[in-house]
């Protein structure tokens, strides 16, 4: 034990006197870089969206309300959250075993290379407008083939980087037998497990995809690529709240000065997202054809199911909170929530990305509900959910990350001025979304649909009465566009042009009395073979139905 | 004793007549959903019946082996498509169901795997995935209905969940032979 204890300060004092190798250095950096210049277009995108809802602006032709959609999905969705959390994590790997394997660090360059030549690809046309399929590019709507191919190389790419982890983690264990690996990685590795087999799926859908859009086969099956897609598309949304989550539980405790709650608790919430996660996708097609309503219901538990280690986390968490805060000296019921340090944006911002998954959590499981989703599917209510989601407590939490990973991978450190931008546009993103998210769910139960360019339907009664709700939208966007121009200018500061010094990588230790973690929590083989059982026992069914009974499948379809 | 009660009252709640109309509705679930959790319902009782009776266990079922075959009988013949329509024809048969998968598959599961040794417990697994091999390729494959209550299309999902669990158990049989859990952990 004491030796444990000495090899823990010797780690630390080593880690802090040479900070992060260097070489690691340029990969977190460069993935982050990408991140950010991604936010920044995909942010400047999605203000000519809300815009155009408004009904303030008329997008030309040469580059349409369905181009900017798509590329405002791909960039933030796909480009955004996969290089930040890959850049993340792989400054974590390094951080907490010892510095990245050359083998492995050569991995998350051909990953890296990958994932921008697919990138290109894709985007290419989406510009000539051959490609407005939007983020989730599922048939009957059918892109250019080059788009696709697109995907594939993002998806190796990926997949690159998944395995790189898994050998970094791998060969750590051998060298330390028997322990367990640091919590930050043992995060890093439910990730990569989820990137890796969430996106099988969508490498099979799209291997079925790329015949069809080349006309070497003329029909698809329609339901099956879309389930494919979901698949992916849900665990993706899960992979954000494990990357999110991650710095929840290790980095924010230790920026309020407290310690972290239980071990085995945050790694039995690991492993239960990482099981449960994957037929998940089910809950995005409840009004979806061709899947029998008890199949249906008997998919709500494994959503719901999802719901239960997201309850852990928020006891845990505002344990943790009341804990420090009484520790400093804080009273009462609430009063102690004034001890908290809120002037620091690496607390701020993730704490309003807690607060913000309250209302974002609730209406999720509101929206799993068969009759509640016939009122909310495909308007403007999904897209105001996944901003408050996913725009909110994903992206803010990347963004109070940010104010501490990028000084330490830039060795610089975080200024009191950057900190105060920091907090101010935290604020800017809080009110923005407040406006808009909140404008997208009322209008959203008005009737106005998602996706769709901005149009007065013959001027009828209805679809008037959105406009004040849209008007707020444009609002909204508006804050988050200021919101994105600081945050970008902080990010480009803090890596290249804040003063040089060393900062810590912030990680929270357990409590002193803390129970020992048992060891099966590190047997990741058996974690993933009850994954992939609860995988089988979610498709098994609809899948089998979906291919034998295929109807007659579609021609691709591309309307512009 | 909490393991007890919660297996107890999966038992009751499994037996509730919706839940039931519902898990035997489909033909995957009755089979790989209800049956299953039954057996799991046992497994979490049989820490009652091990402190209660522990001379039993020890005369009946001292190596374990006694146990694991009797688990494995009574997995077999649940297997049966036949058994199938029985239980859901007759209730005497459906009573046996609720009796014989955690009693007498759940318990001597739980007391004879503390008991056998991992190459034992390896060589029931393969046995188990030859045997879901071999039930997929029979449900997917047959022409027609074997059982009266399910249609074809139900009998392929059963076949394809055989199949998807025998590929599960495969792959943890590989990793079973190709990692070395010394060269990870502590003795």
């Amino acid at each position: 034990m004491e030796s444990a204890a000495r090899n823990i300060s010797f780690k630390e004092k080593a880690n802090k006197a040479l900070g992060i190798v260097p070489e690691d250095a340029i990969i977190s950096k460069s993935y982050l870089f990408v991140s950010f210049i991604a936010l920044l277009v995909g942010g400047v995108l999605g203000l000519l969206q809300g815009l155009n809802r408004a009904g303030l602006l008329e997008l030309p032709l040469w580059f349409n309300y369905y181009q900017v959609l798509t590329a405002h999905g791909i960039l933030l969705i796909l480009v955004f959250t996969a290089f930040f959390t890959i850049g993340y994590f792989y400054a974590v790997l390094s951080h907490t075993l010892d510095g990245l394997l050359p083998k492995v660090r050569k991995m998350a360059w051909i990953g890296f290379g990958l994932k921008i030549f697919g990138f290109v690809l894709a985007v290419i046309p989406i510009i000539m407008n051959e490609a407005s399929v939007m983020f989730t590019f599922y048939p009957p709507l059918a892109a250019h083939p080059v788009f696709y191919i697109g995907l594939v190389f993002i998806v190796v790419g990926v997949w690159m980087c998944a395995f790189g982890s898994f050998i970094q983690v791998a060969n750590w264990r051998k060298r330390n037998k028997g322990e367990h690996v640091p919590i930050l990685s043992y995060f890093a590795t439910g990730v990569f497990v989820l990137l890796f087999f969430g996106s099988v799926p969508v490498a099979i859908e799209v291997f079925m995809i790329i015949p069809w859009a080349l006309g070497w086969v003329e029909t698809i099956n329609v339901m099956l690529s879309r389930t494919l897609f979901w698949a992916f598309g849900h665990t993706l949304v899960n992979i954000w709240y494990l990357t999110a989550i991650s710095a929840w539980y290790v980095v924010v405790p230790k920026v309020i000065g407290g310690r972290r709650f239980s071990d085995t608790l945050t790694r039995l919430v690991i492993i239960m997202l990482v099981v449960l996660n994957i037929p998940g996708g089910f809950h995005h097609q409840i009004v979806d054809p061709g899947i029998t309503e008890s199949v249906k219901f008997l998919h709500v538990f494994m959503s719901l199911a999802i719901g239960f280690p997201s309850l852990m986390t928020a006891y845990a968490m505002f344990s943790v909170f009341e804990k420090t805060a009484k520790k400093k000296g804080g009273k009462g019921v609430f009063a102690w929530f004034k001890k908290l340090p809120w002037g620091d944006v690496r607390f701020l911002a993730p704490m309003i990305a807690m607060i913000a998954f309250i209302p974002g959590g609730a209406g999720g499981i509101a929206q799993s509900t068969n009759q509640l989703n016939q009122v909310a599917h495909n308007t403007m209510w999904v897209v105001g959910h996944f901003h408050l989601t996913l725009g909110t407590t994903a992206v803010l939490t990347f963004f109070g990350i940010s104010y501490w990973l990028v000084p330490f991978i830039s060795k610089r450190v975080l200024t009191p001025a950057i900190n105060k931008l920091g907090v101010i546009q935290t604020i800017f993103w809080t009110v923005g979304m407040i406006f808009m998210a909140g404008a997208m769910h009322w209008v959203g139960l008005l009737g106005s649909p998602r996706r769709t360019s901005y149009t007065t339907y013959s001027d009828h009664a209805t679809a008037l009465g959105w406009d004040p709700y849209l008007f707020f939208l444009a609002i909204g966007g508006t804050l988050l566009m200021i919101g994105i121009i600081i945050q970008v200018y902080a990010v480009i500061h803090l890596m290249f042009f804040a003063p040089k010094g060393e900062t810590e990588f912030p990680i929270a230790e357990v409590e002193e009395n803390a129970t020992k973690t048992p060891y099966w929590t590190e047997r990741w083989g058996v974690i993933i073979v009850i994954m992939l059982l609860v995988i089988a026992m979610g498709y098994v069914i609809p899948l089998v139905e979906m291919i034998v009974n295929a109807p007659p499948g579609s021609p691709p379809y591309s309307p512009w | 004793m909490n393991q007890f009660i919660f297996g107890f009252l999966l038992l009751i709640f499994l037996a509730l007549p919706p839940v039931a109309y519902l898990l035997e509705s489909i033909m995957i679930v009755h089979m790989h959903m209800q049956m299953p959790l039954l057996v799991i319902a046992g497994f979490l009782m049989a820490i009652f019946f091990q402190n209660k009776f522990p001379q039993f266990f020890e005369n009946w079922n001292h190596n374990g082996i006694p146990g694991i075959l009797l688990f494995s009988i009574i997995m077999i013949y649940w297997m049966i498509p036949r058994a199938m329509d029985d239980a859901l024809t007759f209730q005497t048969v459906e009573l046996f169901k609720y009796i014989s998968l955690p009693f007498l598959a759940g318990v001597p599961l739980r007391d004879s795997w503390q008991k056998i040794s991992s190459k034992m417990k390896n060589a029931v697994i393969m046995i188990f995935t030859m045997i879901f091999f071999a039930m997929g390729w029979l449900y997917i494959k047959w022409p027609e209905q074997l059982c009266n209550n399910y249609l074809i299309i139900e009998q392929v999902t059963l076949g394809w969940g055989f199949l998807t669990m025998g590929v599960c158990m495969t792959i943890y049989l590989v990793y079973n032979g190709l990692v070395d859990p010394t060269a990870y952990e502590r003795e």
